[in-house]
């Protein structure tokens, strides 16, 4: 175990490092995926001051699903941009999946030090700030048990687009030109996780319950932590599903990748 | 001693999927497939006994890189069994992979922006090798390829030269008991090329590394290897000396000879002039026919020679007509 943890500290080091020797376009990227972030927000903020709300959700309660969802996709994409679909797919085409392979240690570990980009942290930082703001902005009324689920809803969200980005990196195995429809779910299921469930029509509300569980890690956990009723009318233990919804899909993904990698070793492709 | 390497009707089939271009194409290609199939190894087998070094040749598209993937675990063969070192390589990766090396070609196992060095100490991390053995292994090694140069440069900054100089390096700090090397001297210039043959040679003698090398540069198998094995559409046309397949497949031998004076005629019975340049005469024999010798007696009582030179035909030239002609086909 400590071997893997070495190994694990050791690739992310070299990351880290490798990162840094490009101190300019680091420092541009930090700020501008930070700016990405907080201008979605900003629009998002003038929009709802002319309507006052949506859905009966007021802006701060908006802002910390959006803080929720971007802090968690941003340390995922910090975490896991081993997985990045394209980048992983390019990679692998250039040969470097088959010199990890020669490497006598966890294929997956392997994948996740492969990168770690940390100017991600432009995102998280933006994701943070925004999630502060709404605090500022709403009264929530904390409990003990309410302290103790918000670190694992974030956990499990961060789990839920890491299972999408190893998802994507899989498929990445069989095609690198479709990873553009992968992409569509990732990214277009961040944005739809930023805003109240209940605004969206009936069958997309059932695509990400039942088949795409998003609803369970962004939206019910919300309603549990700002105390707002439940209008979909799901069973109460709703709330409470989010790690066995995030951690859920990490765990499909997780055998989907492993089956990819067989696919990958009988067909070198 | 049992052959590290047993290889027994060894396939590799690919189905080629047909591709739809543009985003429509894109979503057509997640559905819909057509495939063709590739035989890309089809049935080949081989032992290699600890210790040897085998150069195994082929054009383009001939099967060795594909071997070679099966070889060091990364493919799983279609069908036919593997069994080297006491592994299934693509079974048991991990524990196999620990105890042998490879060097693909232009790709690097190092990490790009980091100093060779500290790729090394890495490394050292990830084989467990004992801290005693790698600073052995690396005083060793870094005499030999010349490193101290450029050790302490990140990798993206190195020359192909010199980058396939860490990249061996790499590849044995953990003493591997088996070294597969895909194309280690392609793009190298001719110092380059030597440094590295060198290297490859000295690993075999010294440490008894069996060694598996791919080429296209035959000077390389000429100068490295005593067997070869030569692929074509996935099949082995030949396996065995490479002194062996230019007495087979030589084609024409050529005797140059300089004559102390002038003859107006120099034709010589089983042997024909394919040259005449003032006093020197080239003729070309056939293997089978003539010897040498024979010629040079029957030459030499009909005229006065100065000096003369037997040319065999290049290894190049042989293995060029071996795939053209078709000659080891059955």
């Amino acid at each position: 175990m400590s071997y893997v943890i070495g190994i694990y500290r050791r690739l992310i080091s070299v990351q880290i490092r490798s990162q840094m020797q490009y101190r300019f376009p680091f420092l541009v990227d930090l700020v501008a995926t930070g700016f990405i972030t907080i201008s979605g927000f900003v629009t998002l903020a003038f929009v709802m001051q002319r309507f006052g709300s949506i859905a009966g959700w007021k802006l701060g309660e908006v802002a910390f699903l959006y803080g929720m969802v971007e802090t968690s996709f941003g340390l995922m994409d910090m975490i896991f941009s081993g997985f990045d679909p394209g980048n992983f797919g390019r990679q692998t085409r250039l040969g470097r999946f088959d010199q990890l392979l020669l490497r006598p240690v966890d294929i997956t570990l392997q994948v996740l030090g492969s990168e770690f980009v940390i100017r991600r942290l432009g995102r998280i930082a933006q994701g943070v700030v925004i999630l502060i703001l709404a605090l500022t902005m709403i009264h929530i009324h904390w409990t003990f048990v309410k302290v103790l689920y918000l670190p694992v809803v974030l956990s499990s969200l961060i789990a839920f687009f890491g299972g999408l980005n190893i998802i994507g990196a899989t498929i990445s195995f069989w095609t690198l030109e479709s990873i553009e429809i992968v992409n569509i779910f990732t990214y277009g299921g961040t944005e739809m996780m930023s805003y109240p469930m209940q605004i969206y029509p009936h069958w997309l509300r059932d695509f990400f319950s039942y088949v795409l569980p998003a609803i369970f890690l962004n939206y019910y956990p919300s309603l549990y932590f700002l105390g707002k009723p439940d209008p979909l009318h799901f069973p109460t233990i709703a709330p409470f599903l989010a790690p066995v919804a995030g951690f859920g899909v990490l765990g499909i993904a997780l055998a989907f990748w492993k089956f990819g990698i067989r696919h990958y070793q009988s067909t070198g492709t | 001693m049992s052959p590290i390497i047993q290889v027994s009707d060894l396939r590799k089939h690919f189905k080629l999927a047909r591709h739809y271009r543009g985003f429509l194409g894109s979503l057509r290609n997640l559905f819909t497939r057509q495939y063709r199939l590739v035989r890309a190894v089809d049935g080949i087998s081989f032992n290699i006994e600890p210790g040897e070094l085998v150069g195994y040749i082929g054009p383009n598209g001939a099967g060795k890189s594909t071997t070679i993937k099966m070889l060091a675990g990364l493919l799983v063969p279609t069908s036919g069994d593997l069994f080297i070192n006491n592994h299934i390589p693509w079974r048991d990766r991990k524990s196999y992979v620990a105890n042998i090396g490879a060097v693909f070609g232009q790709r690097t196992t190092l990490w790009w922006d980091l100093p060779v060095i500290e790729s090394l100490d890495l490394l050292q991390y990830i084989y467990r090798v004992p801290a005693e053995r790698f600073q052995r292994n690396l005083d060793e090694f870094r005499q030999l390829l010349d490193l101290d140069t450029f050790i302490d440069t990140p990798v993206r900054s190195l020359s192909l030269g010199q980058r396939m100089r860490a990249d061996l390096c790499a590849a044995m700090m953990h003493d591997p008991v088996l070294l597969f090397l895909d194309e280690p001297t392609i793009g190298l210039d001719v110092v380059a090329k030597e440094r590295i043959r060198q290297f490859i040679m000295h690993i075999n003698h010294e440490h008894g590394t069996t060694i598996l090398l791919t080429t296209h540069d035959l000077s390389d198998v000429e100068k490295l290897c005593e067997r070869v094995m030569i692929i074509d559409h996935g099949k082995l046309l030949y396996d065995g000396a490479l002194e062996i397949l230019r007495e087979r497949f030589g084609g024409k031998r050529k005797l140059v000879v300089d004559f102390a004076q002038e003859y107006e005629t120099v034709e010589v019975e089983g042997a024909e002039v394919v040259a005449r340049d003032g006093l020197r005469v080239t003729y070309e024999f056939e293997r089978g026919t003539m010897t040498a010798s024979n010629l040079i007696g029957r030459l030499s009582t009909l005229f006065r020679i100065h000096d003369l030179e037997v040319r065999e035909p290049d290894i190049e030239a042989t293995v060029r007509r071996i795939y053209e002609e078709r000659l080891l086909e059955k």
